[in-house]
Parts: C-alpha cells; sequence; structure tokens
C-alpha cells in the first residue's frame, strides 16, 4: 500500500467510484420492488400500531365526542379525566397493585432460582446430574393438563392465594436452558481461579457467575415479567373466590364481556357507589373500556423500545438449544 | 473411612422413610388433621398446618353455635404445624446423612429430635381429637372420624426417632474431623433438592390427577378407588352421541385452524427475507422495532383491540359514518362465525408475524456474504438470489419450526379462542383446549375433561417423538 504511486491511488479510486456505480445503479425493475416492499411493511406496521394509537387518542379526547364516533384520527378537547377516574375505582387500583406485585416478586424468585438451578447444571460433580437435568426440561415437552393441574392448586390450598402466582413459575425450564448455555460460555478458568483461592460453591455463584451473566439475566427477567403482566388464565381459573387478586388483564377482560352491564349500572347510579362516584364524569362504556386497556397495555408500551435489544438476543440465544 | 454396612443399609431406608414422610404431606387422602368430616376433604397436612382459615372455614355455624369449641381447632392447627416442623426437621436429619462423621452426628440429633417433635404433633392432635369427643355437647352433628393416616404418621415417626437412636451406637467414634463436610457430588445435589421438590410438586404431581378421569368424581370429593370407572369414560368418548358430535366438531376447529397456521408458517420467512432487502436502516429497524410489538400484549388486550376496531361503534363503523357510506347501525363484525377459522388465523399473524420474523433475519445475518458476492458477480438478480441462497439457508430453520408446530397440533392454546369465543362462534371457535376448559372448569365435569386432556397430552408427546426421530431420520440432528 505504501509503495503505491499517486497515479495507481487516483486509478484505483476512479475504479471504485464506477464500482459503486454500478451497484447502486438501479433498474425499473429495482424501484418498482422498492416501492412495493416499501410501502407493503410500511403498511403492516401501520396496521400493528394504529390500534393502540386509536385507542389512547379516544381516551383523552372529549367524551361527548367520542360516543358520537367522531374520533377517529386525531384527539380532540383533550383531558385526562378519563384515567383520574379509573385509577380511583378500587377494582382497578387493587388489580395494578396486584399485578405489579407479582411482576416484581414472581420474576425476581424466578431469575435468582432459574440462574442457580442452571449454575447447579454446569456442575458435572452432581449426584445424578443428567437425570435431573433431563428431570427438570422435560416438564417443558410434556404436561398433565389444566385441570389435573388445577386439581394439584386446589389439594395444595393455593386457590385464592397471593402464592399461587408466584411459587409454581419458579422453576422455569426454557430459562434454565438459557442462563446454562450463557455460563458454559463464561471461561472455566474464572471459576477455577477462585476455587484455588478458597472460593465455595455459593461465593462463586454469587460473586462471579451472577455478575457475569447478567445480560442474561436481565434477558429472561424481561421476559418473566412481561409474562407475569400478561397473565390471565391463572387469575381466571384459581382465584375464583378472591376478587381483589385478579389480575389487571383479568380484569379487562371481565369489563369487556360485561361492559353493557357496566352502563347499566352506571346510568341506574345504583349499585356499586364508590363506583358511580368515581364515574359520575364518565358515561361512556367505550371510554372506560378503552382506558383500561391503555391502563393495561401503556407499561408494555413505555418499556418496550428500551428493553427491545433485551428481547431480541432472548429469542437468539433461543435458538441455541441447551 | 467406610460405614459399616448395617451403618448404611439403615441409612438408605431412613432417607427413604423421610422422603415418604415428605411427599404424605400434601396427599389429602391420609391427612391425619382431618378429625371430623366437616373439613374439606382436599386438605393435606401441609395445608391443615399452614391455612387457619381453610380448615375451619366449613366450621364457623358449629363454631359460632358453641356446639365445639374453637380452642380444640386451634389446637388441632397448631399441631399440625408442629408435625410439620418434624418433619421438616427430619429432611433435615437425610440431607446430614450423606455428609462426613461429624455432619452425620449431627444428622442423628435432628433426626431424634424431629421424631420428638412429630410425636408431640401427633399427641397433640390426639387430644384435641378427644377434647372435642368429651368436650363437645353436640359433637356428633360434626359426624366426627378417626384420620386413617394417623397411624401411618405415628409409624414414620417412630422409625425415624428409632434409627436415629440406633445410628447413635452404630457410627464409628469422630476421628480428626473437625469441620463438617459433604462430598460436593451430594452437596450440589442437596442444593437442587429443594427446585426437585417443586418440580415434582407442580409438575409430575399432577400425574396423579389422571386418575379422575377413571373414577366417578363428584367436585369437592376426594377421589377413592370405591368409585373407580375404569375406561367409562373413554368409551363415553365414543359411545354418547352427543359428545361424540362435540368431539368430532371440536376437532375439526382445532385441525383446521392448527393446519392453516402450518400453511401460512411461511409467511414469517417471507417476511424477513424481504424486509433485510430494505436498505434503508433506520426504516428497516423501526418496521423491526413496531412490528414485534403485539408480540408482547396479551390476547386479552388483542381482544380489547379488536373490539376497539371491528365492534358495533368501534373504528371501522364509525369512519364509515363520517365519510358517509354507512347507511343504518354499524355492524359487529366480532359476531357471527363467517369465516372466524380465518380471522383468528389473521389475529394470530397480527400478534406474532414480526416476532417469528426475528429468527429468520438473525438466520440470515448468519447467512456468508461471499454466496451472494459470487452471485452477483455471475449476474443473478435480486430474486434469484433470495430463491438459490437466502431461501436454502433459512431452511433448516424453518423445517425445525414447521416439525415443532405439526407435534403441537393440537395445542392451540385456549387464551385466544377463549377471549374471542361468543354465544354466535362457539361452534366454529372452540379448539380442544378451550373445550377441556369449557367443561372441566366452568361445567364442572372434571372426569370427562381429565380423559380428553390425557388423550391429548398423550397423543401430543407421541407426535413430538415422532417429529424428533423425523428430524433425525432427515437432518441427524435431534429437535428436542
Amino acid at each position: 500500500m505504501f509503495g503505491k504511486t499517486k497515479q495507481e491511488r487516483r486509478d484505483e479510486k476512479a475504479e471504485m467510484q464506477s464500482a459503486n456505480k454500478r451497484k447502486f445503479k438501479l433498474t425499473v425493475g429495482d424501484v418498482v420492488f422498492n416501492i412495493i416492499n416499501y410501502s407493503v411493511f410500511g403498511l403492516f406496521t401501520l396496521l400493528c400500531i394504529f390500534p393502540f394509537y386509536y385507542i389512547f387518542i379516544n381516551t383523552i379526547s372529549d367524551n361527548q365526542m367520542v360516543s358520537r364516533g367522531l374520533i377517529n384520527f386525531f384527539p380532540e378537547g383533550l383531558h385526562i379525566n378519563n384515567y383520574i377516574a379509573i385509577l380511583q375505582l378500587r377494582e382497578v387500583g387493587n388489580a395494578i397493585v396486584v399485578t405489579f406485585g407479582r411482576a416484581v416478586l414472581g420474576t425476581a424468585v424466578m431469575v435468582v432460582a432459574s440462574s442457580f438451578i442452571a449454575y447447579l447444571m454446569t456442575k458435572d460433580v452432581m449426584w445424578g446430574k443428567k437425570f435431573w437435568y433431563r428431570f427438570t426440561i422435560i416438564t417443558m415437552y410434556f404436561n398433565a393438563g389444566l385441570i389435573p393441574w388445577f386439581l394439584t392448586m386446589m389439594m395444595l390450598g393455593l386457590t385464592n392465594t397471593f402464592m399461587a402466582y408466584i411459587i409454581p413459575g419458579l422453576v422455569a425450564p426454557f430459562n434454565i436452558i438459557l442462563v446454562k448455555t450463557y455460563i458454559e460460555s463464561i471461561p472455566a478458568e474464572l471459576e477455577e481461579s477462585a476455587h484455588i483461592d478458597g472460593a465455595g460453591l455459593m461465593t462463586i455463584y454469587w460473586k462471579i457467575i451472577w455478575p457475569l451473566s447478567k445480560p442474561i439475566l436481565a434477558t429472561i427477567a424481561i421476559f418473566g415479567a412481561v409474562s407475569h403482566w400478561n397473565s390471565f388464565v391463572d387469575s381466571l381459573i384459581l382465584m375464583n373466590n378472591a376478587p381483589e387478586l385478579h389480575t389487571l388483564q383479568h380484569r379487562l377482560y371481565v369489563y369487556l364481556n360485561r361492559s353493557s352491564n357496566l352502563a347499566a349500572m352506571m346510568q341506574s347510579g345504583g349499585g356499586a357507589t364508590t363506583a358511580s362516584a368515581a364515574l359520575a364524569g364518565v358515561t361512556n362504556v367505550r371510554v372506560i373500556n378503552y382506558t383500561i386497556s391503555m391502563v393495561t397495555v401503556l407499561p408494555i408500551l413505555v418499556v418496550y423500545p428500551w428493553m427491545q435489544r433485551y428481547f431480541v438476543k432472548g429469542i437468539m440465544l433461543g435458538a441455541v438449544k441447551g | 473411612m467406610k460405614e459399616s454396612l448395617a451403618s448404611r443399609g439403615i441409612y438408605i431406608f431412613l432417607r427413604l422413610v423421610i422422603v415418604l414422610s415428605a411427599a404424605m404431606m400434601f396427599f389429602p387422602a391420609i391427612n391425619p388433621a382431618r378429625l371430623t368430616e366437616r373439613i374439606n376433604r382436599n386438605m393435606s397436612l401441609f395445608t391443615s398446618a399452614v391455612a387457619y382459615n381453610s380448615l375451619i372455614s366449613e366450621l364457623g355455624r358449629e363454631i359460632n353455635r358453641g356446639w365445639v369449641n374453637e380452642t380444640n381447632f386451634v389446637i388441632l392447627f397448631i399441631s399440625s404445624l408442629i408435625l410439620c416442623i418434624g418433619i421438616g426437621l427430619t429432611c433435615v436429619c437425610g440431607c446430614l446423612s450423606v455428609g462426613n462423621i461429624k455432619c452425620k452426628k449431627r444428622g442423628n440429633f435432628f433426626g431424634l429430635i424431629g421424631g420428638a417433635t412429630q410425636a408431640l404433633g401427633l399427641t397433640g392432635i390426639l387430644i384435641s381429637y378427644l377434647n372435642m369427643n368429651n368436650n363437645s355437647s353436640d359433637f356428633e352433628r360434626l359426624s366426627p372420624m378417626f384420620p386413617s393416616g394417623y397411624f401411618l404418621f405415628c409409624g414414620i415417626a417412630a422409625v425415624v426417632f428409632i434409627s436415629s437412636l440406633i445410628q447413635i451406637f452404630l457410627l464409628r467414634k469422630e476421628e480428626k474431623e473437625a469441620v463438617f463436610e459433604i462430598e460436593a457430588k451430594y452437596r450440589t445435589f442437596l442444593m437442587f433438592l429443594p427446585f426437585a421438590a417443586l418440580l415434582f410438586v407442580f409438575s409430575y404431581l399432577p400425574l396423579w390427577g389422571w386418575r379422575a378421569a377413571f373414577v366417578e368424581y363428584t367436585a369437592g370429593m376426594p377421589m377413592t378407588m370405591d368409585d373407580f370407572v375404569g375406561f367409562k369414560w373413554f368409551t363415553f368418548l365414543f359411545n354418547d352421541p352427543g359428545t361424540q358430535r362435540d368431539i368430532v366438531r371440536v376437532l375439526q376447529n382445532t385441525l383446521a385452524m392448527s393446519a392453516l397456521g402450518l400453511s401460512t408458517s411461511w409467511v414469517a420467512m417471507a417476511f424477513a427475507i424481504f424486509l433485510v432487502e430494505i436498505r434503508n436502516g433506520p426504516f428497516r429497524r423501526f418496521v423491526q422495532t413496531l412490528s414485534t410489538v403485539p408480540n408482547f400484549i396479551s390476547w386479552v388486550m388483542v381482544y380489547a383491540i379488536a373490539f376497539a376496531i371491528f365492534s358495533t361503534d368501534g373504528f371501522i363503523n364509525s369512519f364509515l359514518s363520517t365519510i358517509g357510506a354507512l347507511d343504518g347501525a354499524g355492524r359487529n363484525y366480532l359476531m357471527g362465525d363467517n369465516l372466524i377459522w380465518l380471522k383468528m388465523l389473521g389475529w394470530g399473524m397480527w400478534k406474532g408475524l414480526g416476532w417469528s420474523a426475528i429468527i429468520y433475519i438473525a438466520a440470515i445475518a448468519g447467512i456468508d456474504q461471499q454466496l451472494y458476492e459470487a452471485a452477483t458477480v455471475d449476474g443473478a438478480g435480486r430474486f434469484q438470489k433470495m430463491w438459490h441462497i437466502t431461501l436454502p439457508g433459512l431452511m433448516s430453520t424453518f423445517f425445525v419450526l414447521l416439525l415443532l408446530s405439526i407435534a403441537g397440533i393440537l395445542n392451540n392454546g385456549m387464551e385466544q379462542y377463549l377471549v374471542f369465543e361468543n354465544a354466535s362462534n362457539t361452534q366454529r371457535i372452540t379448539v380442544l383446549d378451550l373445550y377441556i376448559y369449557q367443561r372441566g372448569i366452568e361445567k364442572g365435569l372434571i372426569s370427562i375433561s381429565t380423559m380428553i386432556g390425557m388423550l391429548k397430552s398423550l397423543i401430543s408427546v407421541t407426535l413430538l417423538f415422532a417429529a424428533n426421530k423425523a428430524s433425525k431420520w432427515i437432518r441427524g440432528e435431534s429437535i428436542i
């Protein structure tokens, strides 16, 4: 490279430019293809986000206009009274606390338990390791079914208790595979040197494995939190006699199903006095549904853009099976 | 350094007994604390010891009227708790028994204490029982019973106590082992043990619930072998005309929707192939980010969106009326079973397409760039490169996912169909999972729905193994 003359370099440059031109010269076919490609993807993306936008503008627009169906593309008469009214509903406030609580607590114990199990599963010295690993992983592919699961939960006295949200999800086989694969990629020398320095199993786990596997732990934590936030079936099946433990999704489902009943209740002004007082300003069932939907989905929409790389990393790692 | 044969033999026996006793805490049929028939039949010893409210949930009237003194139940509750603590202590004994001599000695100590504690708890239960018999004016109204599991627990307490006592004499004198030590082999295993127990309880114990498929089950009653009906429910599935019609219809829906999903599984791959053709980086990232958002919302939320867009006064109708294209009242597009399978497919794709594409995008990134360069030199066009390089590069990923979805052909999940179901489309939308839910949970027909669920699980797992075999045969690699 240093031996090249100015002339040679100039020639090279010219050649590269012409090559680039050749590469970037668009034919008519390319242009047509690009137009179609861009518009199809643009349209699909619009399809994915417009509903959220539509619901959102309907919750912050003038309720009279919403009920007449006039808010289609742009909000009008901005106000946040709907949100204030909804958050004052005791049921909804309760559901938010329960859902948030299970998301935080459930995710925390799941991450600690799964990463610790994954660490143990990298130890070949463990008695019957192969058997116990299979014992753990096979539960991912095979389960007894909904009814036996329900009967078991009933037998254990976990129905209508908050712990039913936390304990069954503690050992998550798929996450164990992810973390195990990750830990195996950490150089074994680190662990060995700590061992030589006299660190025990637990010390190595807390001081070396835990900090080094933080990226994958963040990934499983986010997946765990999202699935806790979105959980619905366990609340529906297990919490029959404990309405104060219903999750937000369950609450939304009930509202959507009974929206007509709610309207009747509020128009009569009787029934649950707290509800009717709080919702005095909100007379439209649609608006109530929209607002609860927005409250339900907003945390995910807000968190999502920041967490996206973790999500993507998760599925990439998931493709590499353990 | 090995212990004597007798000592080792007794330890193996002791550990087995301890594991058994720990498991027995969770079986309602042998609950030693069930002193009257008014205590729920589904209460296990463990539940009795941690949930006082459930223990007396069906006894409120009796206690309020003074038929029975509540103190008895408090004693019963505390005794159950003590019994459970005793079992916990013997578990510590079992764990320590795999260590060195010093550990074993301490373990025996725990064994003695644990056995004694269990005996204390069992005595408490007996006192509670006798007290109730003597002091309650109308005790007969509680239909008292002496729990069958009581003697079993007595036996276990005695065995643990005696074996621990024997071990104290059998063990060698302490040599120069000053520290507690358990071999790494067993230490790691003991650390895993609590999680193994959890897995057992939540993933393997439900298999025990399959026996509901072979008995005449009434909700709230325990399953006993008196109600054993053999394969009655199995034949019922095929002989009862109503159920048979249901099953045929539900299987039709399930298979149709799975088949639709399978036949469109290439769409995600196409999505990825065309997405990477977009050279504008920010726009590509924009599409990729926003098209994956729907994957992270729940099906309930998807239904809320469907409601906002397609219901009588949703977006479609209000937009049509704004531009004056709507005459009369709006239509509720969520009602009716017209094209419901396709609609469900559409919602599934709306939710999952962007996300399923990510795995293919990753696979495309892994394809060797030199292949494309060579093809360009040879004069291949855009579509030729897609067809001859990208597509073959994605085939193995596609194949694995396809096999997995074939294996899961009966598992559509129930959430999507549950939220979209209504009276006008229930005939065409009910899939197997939803049918089991409707039958078992909503209608309380436990036995028949357990039978259906069991058959479904067995068929699914067979399909999975078949798919795995097929994969090994075709690609030389397993998928699970």
